[in-house]
């Protein structure tokens, strides 16, 4: 299990140097640097303009930059400076990564917490006006794009006073105890998770439906029922844990596509998280800093399915990693 | 087991539902009674202002994207500005909005030899940094120093040369500072009144060891961030909020003696999503925007009483927007192309550099409709950089070219240019379909509208257009560096204090803002030179009504070349909660900001 583990980490070198690689050389190709986005001041000059791109390297091949890019990960682990804000890049996404890994796991609360009861739910009782509800409720909930449910939510707390209109914090954060602050803090993550959890939704609770019809068909299905257990013990203990194994690898990929699929959310709710870090870097094209957000992103993202694996290892006896 | 899955499904549910039920919370102000410990300075500054207010309160304001730096000499955007300058630090005097003249800041006074050559300035007695250290003529040369280093070479770096020579300082005593200029130069109030002076005992190791660039970065604790300004730091949360609360050592004071800053905290709380902006202030939750869409002016009208606020009219905007066509040049030996060469089709360029040409699309574009279409009717026809919310540059008689659709088809005719085969769309005399791309940045909406009318427009007198929205940073790079269009509308920020020498860029043929025709080595054109030659003698002198002949001058001289294609601005208005007292916002940046350390919270709130 540990070679196992230490196995795959290892495999996560070669990629993450391929996605950095790949993620330079499209920047490059890019029209435009970082220059260009000051360059609309009248006042500056060209010589203050030549001046800047000496002083970040810009001046520099491609090649050059990427090379020595890299040289200060392997000597110095030093994932470089941005451009806009003179700070260490690693230094900026901390402040974002875990806003984000915490509105992540509220959404996955939303999501989960909904779709594995509503689709046991809808496969006991299959093709009845419950089920096909749930079915027409999932639909709506995957087809609205985020932008307008989350607007829409948005103008319902500002109407309705009932919750924050986006932010993270009230103003009056620090002076709550902290009882005050974990319910403050529940308040402003309540719409975006509710935004960022329901559109995988559907999909998810499809999945538990389907997995456990095809399950419950099954003899030893069957067999448990005319042994006369109890139509619970044969859902729950029986069916259900066996249905679950496609669901918890998937688990694991949506958790790398959680972090860095919230961006928009983070934006409608002014949530404080990595999507807008990178977002505003790639608009100001502080390459370092975006370098270094699709890195994290990607290393989570393989984190996630890593997590994934071996859940379904400790889930599943007949998995075993060795 | 099933208990657990239930389980499961009722927290999700049991959570969003205490979350919404836990009660609203009401942003509760208490206020409080600051107590002044700190004995008033020698020489206080007395700030002028409606009415003397109270202490208590904060301010929340809304910005679109977080400071990047506390430095604000090595700032680049208005987020980061809109924190620095004016509240975090201020210069030796100060551009009032109000009066619209220079006012007296850190200094108490100054005086230019009759040669205009010495300026001797006075400091204030007794101001003080945050922390107390005060402020001496050593923190004023180090400013400066650091404004005109010639390795940093900061945005303003070329307003310390006039006559190619950089300013001389000099400190006879601890309250006196010497500036020598080669010879009378009318920014130096400007310039002087942009170096905000940041403290040399906390900066100069920094300076010293090359670092200064990153020193007072984000990541500096909020109580090293030492400031000469009525403000200081009192908090940062990354992407959320900056916290600004009074520096008890600032110099200003009410005619009470009253040490100001009123307001306890002044707040910028991060809304990247203008309409979540809108939405936080129809709940409370935000004082004041800045940034309110023209579609929007008329609903912001109508609930003025509802929503306790006063929607503010603060007349046109300082910012342009224009465009104009590609006459450049090759000058960069390294972009691989024969010096001096055209960038431009030749086929293309002999048009753009007719003036015919440019006056008949000029006179074919209907600003009227455009204002009433994309602007709602809330924006002006304006024809130089100096518009008309500008109280002391602007200049109504200026010559211009406006909507005369039978004049334009007149010029087109006079070029003799005809459509022959009869597809809408005229031909040159050899030939040539008269047709050009118009390119934009797709981000700003007005623009792409904008150019939408006006390629309905020119097709009117025969000529198609290409409208062609670009990605922002796309479109710097034709316009910086590959030059690869043939025309483009943008607009250009004004500067503070919005005079035309700060613009110098624009006007000069030598600037790289002289889009049409960037870093002539030599003046193109005969009217180009005499610009040239009318911007020197504006810089170079004390006397405004000499300058406003010069600067009349040389808007008529571009504005008969039609060089620039002008277009509408917008009338801009911005909404403020009434609780406030001595609000007043200007068009001049910052807008709201400019006067906050006299906004006070008034005594009796109509509406909690």
């Amino acid at each position: 299990m540990r070679t196992y583990v230490l196995r795959r980490l290892l495999q996560v070198i070669p990629l993450l140097l391929g996605i950095s690689f790949v993620t330079f050389v499209l920047l490059q190709l890019a029209p435009g640097d970082y220059i260009n986005t000051v360059a609309e001041n009248p006042m500056i000059s060209a010589e203050r303009l030549d001046a800047m791109r000496r002083e970040f390297g810009l001046d520099r091949p491609w090649y050059v930059q990427y090379g020595l890019y890299l040289k200060n990960i392997f000597l110095h682990f030093d994932f470089g400076e941005s451009f806009a804000r003179h700070q260490k890049v690693f230094v900026i996404l901390r402040e974002g990564l875990l806003n984000t890994l915490l509105l992540a796991l509220a959404a996955a609360v939303v999501t989960w917490g909904l779709a594995i009861p509503l689709g046991v739910w809808a496969a006991v009782r299959q093709y009845s006006w419950l089920d096909k509800g749930l079915t027409v409720f999932g639909v709506i909930g995957l087809s609205i794009p985020e932008v307008l449910s989350g607007l829409l939510l948005l103008m319902l707390a500002a109407r309705t006073g009932w919750l924050p209109v986006g932010g993270m914090h009230s103003l009056d954060y620090d002076q709550m105890d902290w009882v005050g602050k974990g319910i403050d803090l529940a308040r402003h993550l309540a719409l975006p998770a509710l935004v960022v959890g329901l559109t995988p939704l559907a999909g998810r609770m499809r999945q538990m439906r389907g997995n456990l019809l095809d399950v419950l068909r099954l003899d030893y299905v069957t067999t448990a029922r005319a042994k006369g257990l109890s139509e619970n013990v044969v859902v729950f203990k029986h069916a259900l844990r066996n249905a679950i194994n496609p669901l918890i690898t998937l688990f694991g990929y949506t958790l790398g596509s959680l972090v860095s699929g919230a961006l928009i959310v983070e934006i409608i709710f002014a949530w404080p998280g990595l999507g807008r870090i990178t977002y505003d870097a790639l608009n100001a094209r502080d390459q370092y800093l975006v370098l270094g957000s699709v890195l994290m992103a990607s290393f989570v993202l393989v984190l996630g399915n890593l997590v994934a694996d071996l859940l379904l290892a400790i889930a599943d006896p007949r998995i075993a990693y060795d | 087991m099933p208990r657990r899955v239930r389980f499961l499904g009722l927290a999700a549910i049991l959570w969003l539902a205490t979350a919404l039920l836990s009660g609203c919370g009401g942003a509760g102000q208490a206020k409080s009674a600051y107590k002044d410990t700190v004995p008033l300075p020698a020489e206080p500054l007395v700030v002028e202002m409606a009415e003397p207010g109270t202490y208590g309160g904060r301010f929340v304001f809304a910005e679109t994207a977080p400071p990047r730096t506390f430095n604000t000499i090595m700032a680049n955007e208005s987020s980061s500005y809109d924190v620095t300058d004016g509240r975090l630090y201020v210069p030796m005097l100060d551009f009032d909005n109000a009066t619209e003249e220079m006012k007296p800041r850190l200094a108490s006074s100054w005086e230019i030899s009759p040669d205009g050559k010495t300026s001797t300035w006075h400091l204030r007695r007794g101001a003080a940094f945050s922390d107390g250290h005060p402020i001496t003529s050593e923190d004023i040369l180090f400013s400066f120093e650091v404004y005109m280093d010639d390795t940093l070479h900061v945005s303003l770096y070329d307003f310390f040369k006039p006559y190619g020579q950089k300013f001389k300082l000099s400190a006879p005593d601890s309250y006196t500072v010497v500036i020598e200029t080669a010879g009378p130069y009318a920014m130096l109030l400007g310039v002087v009144g942009s170096v905000y002076i940041m403290p040399k005992h906390m900066l100069n190791p920094a300076y010293q060891a090359g670092r200064f660039a990153s020193a007072y970065n984000v990541n500096t604790p909020p109580e090293s961030v030492v400031t000469s300004g009525p403000w200081k730091l009192k908090e940062y949360v990354p992407n959320e909020k900056t916290v600004l609360t009074r520096n008890p050592y600032w110099c200003g004071v009410d005619s009470k003696n009253q040490r100001l800053p009123y307001l306890d905290e002044l707040i910028y709380l991060i809304v990247p999503n203008q309409d979540t902006a809108a939405l936080k202030f129809e709940a409370g939750e935000v004082d004041a925007l800045d940034d309110v869409k023209a579609e929007n002016f008329q609903t912001y009208l109508t609930n003025q009483n509802k929503g306790n606020y006063t929607f503010y009219d603060l007349g046109p905007t300082l910012n342009t927007n224009f465009f104009w066509f590609n006459m450049n040049r090759v000058r960069d030996s390294k972009s691989g192309k024969k010096l001096g060469s055209l960038y431009a089709d030749p086929v293309k360029y002999a048009w753009f550099v007719n003036q015919d040409f440019r006056k008949a699309v000029s006179k074919a574009i209907d600003r009227e409709a455009i204002i009433k279409s994309v602007y709602y009717g809330y924006a002006v026809k304006n024809w130089s950089t100096m518009t008309p919310g500008n109280k002391t540059w602007y200049t109504p008689e200026v010559v211009h070219y406006d909507y005369d659709l039978e004049g334009a088809k007149k010029l087109i005719a006079g070029l003799g240019w005809k459509d022959t085969n009869g597809d809408g769309i005229v031909e040159d005399q050899q030939g040539h379909p008269v047709r050009f791309n118009l390119k934009t940045n797709s981000s700003n909406v007005m623009r792409v509208a904008m150019a939408n009318f006006i390629k309905d427009d020119l097709a009117k007198i025969g000529i198609a257009v290409d409208v062609t929205p670009l990605e922002f940073n796309s479109l710097i790079t034709n316009l910086r560096q590959d030059f690869q269009y043939d025309a483009i509308l943008l607009g250009l920020q004004s500067a503070t204090p919005p005079d035309p020498g700060m613009g110098q860029n624009v006007w000069r043929s030598s600037g790289i803002t002289h889009y049409w025709n960037v870093k002539q080595p030599k003046p193109e054109t005969p009217t180009e030179a005499r610009v040239d030659q009318l911007m020197s003698e504006n810089v170079q002198t004390n006397d405004v009504a000499e300058r406003k002949r010069t600067w009349k001058e040389m808007q008529d001289l571009v504005n008969e070349q039609c060089f620039i294609i002008w277009l509408p601005v917008i009338q801009f208005k911005v909404p403020v909660r009434n609780r406030f007292g001595n609000v007043h916002p200007t068009i001049i940046p910052h807008r709201i900001l400019w006067n906050i350390d006299r906004v006070f919270v008034k005594a009796q709130q109509p509406r909690a």
